[in-house]
């Protein structure tokens, strides 16, 4: 699951290369933009079945925050 | 002058929510007979409740994806209304989704739900066995996104934009048989889809988003008034348009 989340931001923020770690804030990445932010949410719902609402995706900081929202919510 | 849609019936899909509902109420309250569809029962029985006379309108629920079991439904439809004479094409989903994240599932997904049952739809009606024989009047509810863009809502407005480019050639080929076919364009209208969408979800967003529409975001009430005049007789010499119901959205 780690790695599949890591993945969902390289494709969201189409950077393929990039190193993405847990500890990672991610709204600080230069790729990081209300176009990736629909990306990413688009890739949990069709790769994760998992809707995550606005108010508790502002709450989430890290990849690690957002791996452990969706096994919670998968 | 008043608009009187008295001894037609009229087909409204997506009549168990939002817009389609509006448009279904605003028919009856017109004194037209109603045929409303959609998927969710207890919805579109909940619009049947608050229709004028709810026992004289119809009501079935349907995946209009079922391509084939559309007619059935217009076939047991017209036997008990007697045949068609307005069909208004509401039922639809939206997506806002970046080009990145654009494959062929979710192409497929959005053209045959907003375009093909639509089409299907149409096709089925428009068989001389259930349109009326003086003329009918179609519409398609299209979407400002059918001429002008904004970001991810490509797919979104491509489906918007085929309805636009079906309506002419449809307008031209069943001019002979006196149906008319226009489509409506609304800018953000208020209801369960628009606040189920991204912009909804934030203060900011949404704020830009009112800020598009000089005239504030759409009522439904707004669309199923100009919906009534397409479908009445007073609009007999309209066909072809696209109709934009935008609060001036495109008017910039
Ligand atoms: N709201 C806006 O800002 C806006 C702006 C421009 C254009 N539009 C267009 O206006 C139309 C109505 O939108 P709305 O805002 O009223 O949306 P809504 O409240 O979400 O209603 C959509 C309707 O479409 C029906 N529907 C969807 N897929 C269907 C299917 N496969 N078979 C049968 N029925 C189906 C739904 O039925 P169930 O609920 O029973 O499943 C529902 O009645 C759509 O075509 C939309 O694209 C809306």
């Amino acid at each position: 699951m780690e790695e599949r989340i890591k993945n969902a931001f390289q494709k969201a923020l189409e950077v393929e290369d990039k190193e993405i770690k847990l500890t990672d804030q991610f709204r600080d990445y230069e790729e990081w933009d209300s176009l990736g932010q629909l990306s990413l949410i688009a890739i949990l719902d069709e790769d994760f079945g998992v809707e995550i609402e606005s108010d508790d995706f502002n709450e989430i900081i890290t990849v690690g925050d957002l791996l452990k929202a969706v096994q919670k919510r998968s | 002058m008043i608009f009187s849609l008295s001894g037609k019936n009229i087909l409204v899909t997506g009549a168990s929510s939002g817009i389609g509902r509006q448009i279904a109420i605003a028919c009856s309250a017109m004194n037209a007979r109603v045929i409303l569809l959609g998927r969710n029962q207890e919805r579109l029985d909940e619009t049947l409740a608050s229709l004028q006379d709810p026992a004289l309108h119809l009501r079935y629920s349907a995946d209009l994806l079922e391509y084939d079991k559309v007619e059935s439904i217009i076939k047991d439809a017209t036997g008990k209304t007697g045949k068609i004479h307005g069909v208004v094409n509401c039922a639809g989903i939206s997506t806002t989704l970046p080009l990145r994240v654009i494959n062929m599932n979710k192409m497929a997904d959005l053209f045959h739900t907003n375009v093909f049952s639509a089409i299907n739809l149409t096709k089925i009606v428009c068989k001389p066995a259930y349109i009326a024989d003086d003329g009918a009047s179609i519409i398609f509810i299209s979407s400002v996104m059918s001429v002008v863009g904004e970001a991810g809502k490509t797919l979104y407005g491509m489906t918007k934009g085929a309805l636009v480019a079906a309506s002419k050639s449809l307008a031209i080929e069943l001019a002979p048989r006196k149906i008319r076919v226009n489509c409506i364009s609304p800018g953000v209208v208020v209801t369960p889809m628009s606040k189920s969408s991204f912009y909804s979800q934030n203060e900011n967003t949404l704020n830009q988003i009112r800020s598009l529409h000089p005239l504030g975001l759409g009522r439904v009430e707004d669309i199923a008034n100009p919906c009534v005049f397409l479908l009445s007789d007073e609009a007999g010499w309209i066909t072809g348009t696209n109709l934009f119901v935008d609060g001036g959205y495109t008017a910039r």
